[in-house]
């Protein structure tokens, strides 16, 4: 019978205003207050706020033996301080219950992993310190941006002092283990593994409200049955904070399921678990991601944000900028250059399945890849010749 | 089917649509008894494109009627359409100006439709409606009217009431309406007053020849000079003058870009005055009307295709242009962007959104790459196949043929 560890990411990123290229040189705000403000606001009230009421009554009520885990990034913290403050004082009520381990992320959920080492390092970072200034405790288990692990990565996340990190439970890695076990990482010894089981995951997830999937309507009960066939050691359950409330609505029932999902696993014997604790348990062996793989789309790779030549295209053009925006020193231009280096931004560009108007669609504030890829260059632009010119943001608000 | 047939040079989608549906239903197996006017003066070769070299082709029978008709006539210009027959000497044998000429052509297809077996009529735009009407009445078979634009959208504010008329007549006479988008569907039923559940939406096909292309010919420009083309008739309808003050803004961000102007039509010398004020004499060609090989060529050697139409109920120049694998900015209120994903669209008067458009592609080359692969890959697909589009057509066929005969 598996213990049960469920972590969810909560997100938001910071969205573009409508760039267009007659506004490059006019100091033109880069980022949307008004759509964001709206964004988080709604989703604060449809999502984060019931979600950790819920969450909290549930972790009270069972005596802390309900336990879970949140990893929150930097960008969508500072849109609830200035947007939100009553979510953002949710989710410090439902830290303080005890029952939620919070992980360590990149602050702006980036791929900086992927183009540049000292960058990745830099962010995380800063996700640390505002995760203690918020709500003082020091992340121990480290999730990258969209779970994008690979080899590679594992010293450096070691490095920085964690003691495990999750990944995509992806077939191509583990073949014919099973994701609920407790692995190390193949490149650095010591750092224990948890892989999404991604089936029971996206169950919840995506499939909770279509009726054209077999295992509609989704029961506490049914789930848990599903998870107690499982076996193994531990079911790693990672998913999407707005899976309540947003992607799945209020009126799917999402919320009821939430409430008796606990006691569900409970009356069936199983426990819950934090990621910090199974890492303290002795690996079943080591997982080798010899490219980077993460738990996007059924490719489970990185072609949602890099799959394109646009995307490349965008990608290598925002840390080409580094150096310059670093050098100028100017405070605001490099937190402006850091939010975009948000992977949300990469993501609207991804042309995978576009024709067919799928999941990323519905996520972009765009109306196509395209538009959305000429609204950042222009953005790019912009900065890039505000750098140069010494301006930066202080010229611009 | 009064149809139409290509004239020498494109003038416009009509006889390409026309022409695309009559073969799509022939390979989709039916039978097609198309009459085309015929400008027996002017042309030099006769007979249908689509008609194989020895001149037949299964299942269908082609009529010609000698006639200056031409599918985008107007009142005006229809003195210059029987300048050929006046130096020819044959004036006499046509009417008098455009209204007569097209009861003489409804006549002579009445003549046909009493003569020729058939089950469904169909007529395709206003200059053909009359000549369905005339055939409907003589044979009592169920007319079905095609609508690929209606004066508002050829001429706006500055519509002819009596083609409007005639455009009101044929809809209302006809048993069904295939509309070849919603953009025009929408435009039938709230300008002309025809119930919405008479009108089907068949969009256009395209055929799929882009891999028979030769090879590619060299630009008759410096290769290293970017190509921004417009292809279409060179009328109101179509915003030329959009695409020229576009030229003129882009110009400023990408000095070495080129403007070509394919196509003819009224607008063309304030057009190349336009040109001459920006500073643009230089950098803008106007190529005039092409034929089917030199359009291709024209899409192929532009890096965007650029469509300001200020009405555009399909829009088949934006189909070819991904056929070619030309990226395209498209009317964001048309039929082919209703049915394609792969491109910008646009409001045809928001200049600096098509000008960061038409900017953006030629500065970056992967965007360039991603929509041109993507698509032509699009335009692939099954659903933009002529018998695709010619069997829905052949649904609402047998759907007033079962009325016709009270199944």
């Amino acid at each position: 019978m598996p213990d049960i560890c469920l972590y969810a990411q909560v997100h938001q990123p910071w969205r573009l205003n409508r760039f267009r290229l007659f506004d490059i040189g006019t100091q033109k705000s880069w980022f949307d207050d008004a759509v964001n403000g709206e964004i988080v606001r709604r989703v604060a009230d449809k999502c984060y706020i019931p979600a950790n009421r819920v969450l909290a009554d549930q972790i009270r009520r069972s005596g802390g033996r309900f336990r879970m885990a949140l990893s929150i990034t930097g960008t969508v913290l500072e849109q609830l301080e200035r947007w939100a403050p009553d979510a953002l004082a949710s989710f410090q009520e439902l830290v303080s219950t005890g029952g939620v381990e919070l992980l360590g992320e990149t602050y702006y959920h980036s791929l900086s992993a992927l183009a540049d080492h000292e960058e990745f390092a830099a962010q995380v970072e800063m996700h640390r310190a505002i995760v203690e200034r918020l709500f003082g405790v020091r992340p121990t288990v480290f999730r990258n941006t969209e779970l994008i692990y690979w080899d590679g990565l594992a010293p450096t996340i070691a490095s920085l002092g964690f003691k495990g990190a999750l990944v995509e439970g992806a077939d191509q890695v583990l073949g014919w283990r099973s994701p609920n076990h407790v692995y190390e990482a193949s490149s650095a010894p010591g750092l224990r593994l948890l892989a999404r089981h991604y089936r029971l995951s996206d169950d919840v997830g995506f499939r909770f409200s279509q009726q054209s999937w077999e295992g509609w309507p989704l029961t506490a009960d049914k789930h848990a049955d599903w998870l107690h066939a499982g076996g193994g050691d531990s079911a790693h359950l990672f998913l999407d904070y707005e899976t309540f409330g947003e992607h799945q609505w209020s009126e799917t029932g999402i919320f009821e399921f939430l409430a008796h999902w606990p006691a569900a696993c409970s009356a069936r014997g199983m426990r819950f678990v934090w990621p910090s604790e199974l890492c303290q348990r002795n690996p079943v062996g080591s997982l080798s991601f010899p490219s980077p793989t993460s738990w996007a789309d059924l490719e489970r790779d990185t072609t949602a944000w890099l799959g394109n030549r646009l995307q490349h295209a965008a990608h290598d053009r925002i840390y080409r900028l580094r150096e310059s925006v670093m050098a100028s020193g100017d405070a605001g231009l490099i937190t402006a250059w850091r939010r975009l280096s948000t992977s949300d931004h990469v993501y609207y560009m991804c042309t995978k399945y576009f024709a067919d108007g799928d999941v990323h669609k519905y996520f972009s504030p765009y109306d196509s890849p395209y538009d959305a890829f000429v609204a950042f260059m222009n953005v790019c632009q912009d900065l890039e010749q505000r750098s140069r010119s010494g301006l930066g943001l202080k010229a611009a608000s | 089917m009064f149809g139409w047939e290509f004239p020498p040079y494109q003038a416009g989608g009509l006889a390409t649509a026309t022409l695309g549906l009559v073969k799509g239903l022939i390979g989709a197996g039916e039978q097609v008894t198309l009459v085309v006017p015929f400008s027996a003066e002017a042309s030099s070769v006769p007979g249908l494109r689509l008609v194989s070299a020895d001149g037949a082709a299964p299942g269908l029978v082609v009529h010609h009627i000698a006639s200056p008709l031409d599918p985008y006539g107007t009142a005006e210009g229809y003195q210059e359409l029987l300048a050929p027959a006046r130096k020819a000497g044959t004036r006499d044998l046509y009417g008098a100006d455009l209204w007569q000429e097209i009861d003489r052509y409804a006549a002579l297809a009445g003549d046909i439709a009493a003569r020729e077996p058939h089950d469904v009529i169909d007529s395709h735009d206003w200059i053909t409606f009359p000549a369905g009407t005339s055939a409907r009445r003589i044979s009592g078979k169920p007319l079905v009217a095609h609508i690929h634009a209606t004066e508002y959208d050829r001429c706006g504010p500055g519509a002819n009431p009596e083609i409007v008329r005639r455009e009101y007549e044929g809809l209302h006479a006809a048993d069904r309406i295939v509309a070849n988008s919603h953009v025009i569907k929408r435009q039938v039923v709230e300008r002309f007053g025809v119930a919405a559940d008479k009108i089907d939406v068949v969009h256009w096909g395209i055929e799929e020849s882009a891999r028979s292309f030769g090879p590619l010919l060299p630009s008759p420009l410096p290769a290293e000079d970017p190509i921004v083309l417009f292809l279409g008739r060179v009328t109101w309808q179509k915003g030329p003058e959009y695409f020229m003050e576009v030229a003129g803004r882009v110009s400023g961000f990408v000095p070495n870009a080129r403007f070509v102007v394919a196509g003819t039509g009224d607008l063309l010398p304030r057009l190349i005055e336009r040109a001459a004020e920006l500073g643009l004499a230089d950098r803008v060609h106007f190529a005039g009307g092409l034929d089917a090989a030199e359009v291709d060529r024209a899409f192929r050697m532009s890096a965007v295709c650029v469509m300001p139409s200020v009405s555009e109920p399909f829009g088949l120049v934006g189909l070819e242009s991904l056929r070619c694998g030309t990226p395209c900015i498209l009317p964001r209120d048309s039929g082919v962007a209703e049915v394609i994903q792969n491109a910008f669209k646009i409001d045809y008067w928001d200049l600096d959104a098509m000008t960061e458009c038409v900017v953006s592609l030629l500065r970056n080359p992967p965007l360039r790459e991603e929509l041109s692969l993507l698509g032509q890959a699009e335009i692939e697909q099954s659903r933009f196949r002529l018998e695709a589009s010619a069997r829905k057509t052949a649904d609402s066929y047998r759907q007033v043929h079962r009325i016709s005969r009270g199944i």
